[in-house]
């Protein structure tokens, strides 16, 4: 009788464990990347020497596409097809860090196009990207049906753009679970390149006051910027980019931000609480700093994309 | 030897039969929810709130980069499956700018905007009233630009 009722609890047992090894074949919500297999070469184990919270972080907010477009389109500037990287240079990004880097690249580009409702280029642009994150095998992150439907039937932009921009966060969180938080820390640095440098372009055609202040905030962003790719800069490759960054870093030495603060003050406005900051931001710098930023960003992102 | 083996058993199945997903699957919901009380403004990032009770109540606390000239949009959804209600706070370096909880009139939005003069660092704090344990998402969204 004991020795009926012990197989019966090592049965159970085993029941459980079967069960829960099957729970990763369901395909139901975020478990999809439970079943995937990351080869060795795509694995980063070294930790980085700053913890990972930090990290973390720091990563989720120093980039965004969506509001350097927004900022160049609330200006009124004209979409410039040239502006942004030809699909086809897709071809040139071999390694998984390379490919990381054309992802943010590629990224923003996509950004620039939603926000402008480029819908005619989406299509290609989102394939492209669907390439790149498949062959760092964060693919299953981009919703490619869904927004190619989108975009081809030219239909509600605004889910385009939410899923896109849920597409590349979801790829974030799930490299850093995945200990490839290097590879996210190398999407961000292509976001920032991408966005810098459509900047770039639309200051030298615009001269806009605001494109040069936008410019010159990039001082505070590439500090951040650059604190993150430090903590991985053991890796060659990302002590390349770091390299290739640095002259940027030090054209910006010469930009002088000051503030003058001010307590904010809310007002209801169509029926919204809003916060109105009082604090006022300034940004100087002489016209060689100016071009020279330009210059550099420029020169950075055409190596960046192996031109 | 055989009640190591039952209470091997049980913990196996309860941790089995647990609803292991659960928050996840609720998470994405919020967001999606979070998302339509946000109405026009252009989705940016979430943020995933789940806090234990406490006194004094927990904070967890995300940085963030805000643009100037951008008029920002917080929202927030709490689960309906925790009684914490949630609390958004914006600071800077040490002072709060916004929230979504004012404190002298008991009054919550579940959105607030904050209209940005200065690109920077910025800080969100999320508590629940009361210390209370709660599950809740935050969404960041761009209204316009200025």
């Amino acid at each position: 009788m004991k020795s009926k009722s012990g197989i019966l609890v090592i049965l159970l047992i085993l029941f459980g464990f079967i069960m829960q090894s099957c729970k990763s074949c369901s395909n139901s919500g975020s478990d999809v990347s439970e079943d995937l297999v990351i080869p060795d070469s795509l694995m980063f184990d070294t930790p980085p020497p700053v913890s990972q919270n930090v990290t973390e972080q720091m990563m989720e907010n120093i980039s965004s596409p969506v509001e350097t477009a927004a900022l160049i389109k609330g200006l009124k500037i004209p979409f410039n097809k040239d502006f942004i990287v030809s699909s086809n240079q897709a071809e040139k990004f071999n390694t998984s860090f390379d490919k990381a880097l054309a992802l943010g690249i590629y990224g923003c580009d996509l950004g620039y196009l939603n926000m402008y409702e480029k819908t005619s280029f989406v299509v290609d642009y989102i394939s492209t990207i669907k390439r790149l994150a498949d062959d760092i095998q964060v693919g299953q992150f981009f919703d490619f049906s869904t927004l190619k439907r989108l975009a081809t039937n030219n239909e509600n932009l605004d889910s385009l753009v939410f899923i896109s921009q849920q597409s590349f966060n979801r790829i974030d969180v799930y490299l850093r679970e995945t200990k490839r938080d290097m590879l996210s820390a190398v999407i961000v640095a292509g976001v920032w390149a991408e966005g810098a440098y459509l900047t770039s372009r639309v200051a030298q055609e615009s001269n806009h006051p605001r494109i040069r202040e936008t410019l010159g905030e990039q001082k505070a962003i590439l500090g951040f910027l650059l604190a993150l790719l430090k903590i991985y800069e053991k890796d060659p490759s990302m002590h390349q980019l770091i390299a290739e960054i640095e002259p940027i870093k030090e054209s910006f030495d010469k930009v002088k931000i000051t503030y003058e603060l001010g307590d904010p003050i809310m007002v209801m406005e169509n029926g919204v609480a809003t916060f109105k900051q009082q604090d006022k931001q300034i940004v100087e710098m002489d016209d060689d700093t100016y071009n020279t930023i330009i210059k550099n960003i420029q020169n950075l992102r055409n190596k960046l994309i192996k031109l | 030897m055989r009640k190591i083996l039952i209470a091997l058993a049980t913990v196996v199945f309860i941790i089995n039969f647990m609803p292991k997903q659960a928050n996840a699957q609720s998470e994405e919901e919020l967001v999606q929810i979070c998302g339509m009380v946000a109405g026009d403004a252009t989705y940016l990032k979430d943020f995933r709130i789940k806090l234990d009770a406490g006194d004094p109540p927990p904070v967890q606390r995300f940085p963030i980069l805000l643009k100037k000239d951008i008029k920002y949009r917080f929202s927030v959804c709490n689960s309906k499956e925790y009684e914490g209600k949630v609390v958004l706070q914006l600071f800077d370096n040490n002072r709060m700018l916004a929230t979504t909880h004012i404190i002298a009139t008991g009054k919550d939005y579940p959105y607030i905007d904050w209209v940005c003069t200065k690109t920077g660092a910025y800080h969100l704090f999320f508590t629940f009233q009361d210390g209370k344990e709660g599950m809740a998402v935050g969404l960041l969204s761009m209204v316009e630009t200025l």
